[in-house]
């Protein structure tokens, strides 16, 4: 971060102004109208485990109107303190990153505030800034390089249908379905198992699909979480001309992040709708067993859903999933805080590569609650949520088995 | 009363609501310009009247989130809210928008209760609300919020000027004229008719700082009276396109 005292230099408070310019019209408007009840407050993850005012939403919104009042608000231009200082960046960046992105502020906040895309829009400007965390800042060094968060070869991508029973995986030049199974499963080892059982399951009903392969780039979430929209750009460019070539007309994934990524920031970035549809892996679940394609024996072991926040509050699948655990269990358990209401499980907005203590507090608090309510078993739908939830259970030693709703599925099926 | 007394009091019947009128408007002028000279949105949402109106008033009109998050904050924003309304309603009859004759059909007594009876509890409600906002931001202050002066600025505003409006209606009037007296602000558009003539001080204390409050609105988060219903439209509107 260039420094020059407390103050940044000139040069680079000019390009405050212009990365502060980078808020919306409806984004200004909201910032305008913050009230700064603290409402927001009540319910946010990161907050609650700290206690600490920087981590606050209705903080972080303060903090945003007044860097964009120095360098917008012509009363504050004309008699108030126009600079931005280095310790101004380090608190913004320091809450902006104290956050899951699970948007519980934008359902608590009595203006319906937009806050997923404001914190995103927050994090862009501290990258803008300079002032974005080390570790973050690493990830996209390891993305330019080998086109996933992690750091690993590409040609690693695959690697899991080695560590599962599946003898192969189909990569074909053309096919109806196409399965995107995304960074966060394809290169962890706590999720192999869900990709196998989603492939499982796609055999099982006898779909025509694909994997992308090495061709398979990341979503580009996050890119888009770290402020990078050129990269999160390339990504969706490259992706959607993959499935489009193949012919695909049905893409489905099982990671909350990459859906809604393909969802709603792919027409954003590229500008059009891709010519596929988007599903969740439990949407297609709950399609195959309503429709008798999959036929399942319920287990009568209590399981318990958590919604991930990208796939229910940020993306409205909340019904897809219950319908779908009525076929798998005779006991199906709710948290308190559910659906759209759902508590974070920490596993979001990058905050493990900032602060993984709180992301374990955060996922210790969810995962007493299911020990309480006498769940035998912990499902969820997203990747980034199971690694959340296995390393709650290892770290802080909880009774409960964590899978994923796919691999509930298929293991009801048979096949592990 | 001495000069100076007097001639602040004419100004603030005879020009104050000149300045006030375009004050308020020059800055919901600064407003709406601050606001188109920043970028548009990338994701154009769909206004779908049904689900905009749903949510105003799920969220606007009954505080439906903040049920959810804090009941005595629902209560305070409940009762804060509704007396607004009683109040501006009440204030209409003196701008001759609507008479006592609404409340006849239920009876005298009835009607008289609701013009002079019940705007005073309602005066004590939105008082009471206003001190609960006020103590809790100071309370919540650095720890669970930041608040910006013209938080504190706006509610001390809208504070002392509702003070100052009890206050006239506690205060014996000057006067009760056989005919209205009539306060004209400006002529023909604005005129004040009042069946008493009330406590000078309190009144010109109450119209100053009406007027302040009025020409503070767009530059504060009072400008929420506005925006407020903008954005939980947008947000149901956002929730349709979004929700499977």
């Amino acid at each position: 971060m260039a420094q020059g005292g407390s103050k940044l230099t000139a040069e680079f408070n000019e390009k405050a102004k212009a990365s502060l310019g980078k808020f919306t019209r409806r984004q200004v408007m909201e910032l305008d109208t913050c009230a700064h009840c603290g409402l927001c407050t009540d319910n946010c993850p990161a907050y609650n485990e700290s206690k600490d005012p920087l981590h606050a939403p209705g903080v972080r919104s303060a903090m945003a109107v007044k860097l964009y009042d120095r360098k917008y608000n012509f009363l504050t231009r004309l008699f108030g303190n126009t600079e931005i200082t280095v310790k101004d960046v380090e608190e913004l960046s320091e809450s902006a990153y104290h956050c899951t992105l699970c948007g519980r502020c934008m359902e608590s906040c009595p203006f319906g505030f937009q806050t997923h895309e404001l914190w995103t829009r927050v994090r862009e400007i501290v990258a803008d800034l300079d002032g974005t965390p080390v570790n973050v800042g690493r990830l996209a060094g390891m993305l330019e390089e080998n086109m996933n968060p992690y750091g690993l070869d590409p040609d690693e991508r695959l690697d899991w249908v080695d560590y599962t029973d599946l003898d192969e995986v189909p990569e074909k030049e053309e096919a109806e379905v196409a399965y995107f199974v995304g960074c966060t499963t394809a290169f962890k080892g706590a999720n192999h198992e869900v990709a196998f059982s989603i492939a499982s399951i796609l055999d099982e009903v006898g779909e025509d699909w694909t994997v992308l392969g090495e061709e398979e780039w990341c979503c580009g979430n996050p890119s888009l979480l770290s402020g990078d929209e050129h990269t999160a750009k390339e990504y969706a460019e490259h992706n959607v001309k993959e499935l489009e070539r193949r012919g695909v007309k049905k893409v489905i994934t099982g990671c909350a992040g990459c859906y809604r990524v393909f969802r709603f920031e792919y027409p954003k970035l590229l500008g059009r709708e891709p010519n596929f549809e988007t599903l969740h892996s439990v949407e297609y679940l709950r399609d195959v067993l309503v429709s008798g394609k999959l036929k399942l024996e319920a287990t009568d072991e209590k399981v318990i859903y958590h919604d991930p926040c990208e796939l229910s509050r940020l993306s409205g699948v909340i019904s897809a999933p219950r319908e779908a655990l009525k076929y798998l269990t005779n006991n199906p358990l709710e948290f308190e805080e559910k659906g759209i209401d759902v508590r974070c499980c920490g596993g979001g907005g990058l905050l493990q590569a900032v602060n993984n203590d709180m992301r374990l507090d955060i996922v210790s608090r969810r995962l007493e609650e299911a020990v309480e309510k006498g769940a035998d078993i912990l499902v969820s739908a997203c990747p980034a949520c199971k690694l959340a939830f296995t390393d709650g259970v290892r770290e802080r030693g909880f009774e409960i088995e964590v899978l994923d709703l796919l691999e509930l599925a298929a293991r009801q099926l048979g096949v592990f | 009363m001495n000069s100076i007394l007097t001639s602040i009091y004419a100004f603030s019947v005879q020009r104050l609501p000149y300045i006030t009128l375009i004050v308020t408007f020059m800055g919901v002028a600064l407003r709406v310009m601050r606001w188109r000279s920043s970028p548009p949105d990338p994701e154009k949402i769909k206004i779908d009247p049904v689900e905009s109106v749903k949510y105003v008033i799920l969220d606007v009109v009954l505080f439906r989130k903040t049920w959810k998050t804090d009941k005595a904050m629902w209560l305070a924003l409940f009762l804060f809210h509704g007396s607004v309304a009683g109040i501006v309603f009440g204030h209409l009859r003196g701008f001759h928008i609507w008479s006592i004759t609404l409340f006849e059909a239920f009876g005298h007594a009835f009607a008289e209760f609701m013009v002079h009876t019940l705007p005073i509890y309602v005066g004590y409600v939105f008082i009471i609300t206003q001190v609960y906002f006020l103590a809790r931001r100071v309370m919540l202050e650095n720890k669970q919020l930041t608040s910006m002066p013209n938080d504190y600025i706006a509610l001390v505003l809208l504070l002392m000027k509702s003070i100052a409006g009890q206050g006239m209606r506690l205060v014996a009037p000057e006067a009760v004229p056989t005919a209205l007296y009539s306060v004209v602000f400006i002529p023909r558009f604005v005129v004040l008719h009042l069946e008493t003539i009330p406590n000078s001080h309190w009144f010109h204390i109450h119209i100053i700082l009406t007027q302040l409050f009025i020409m503070y609105v767009p530059f504060s988060k009072f400008i929420h009276i506005i925006t407020g219903v903008i954005t939980p439209a947008i947000y149901g509107s956002r929730r349709k396109q979004i929700d499977r």
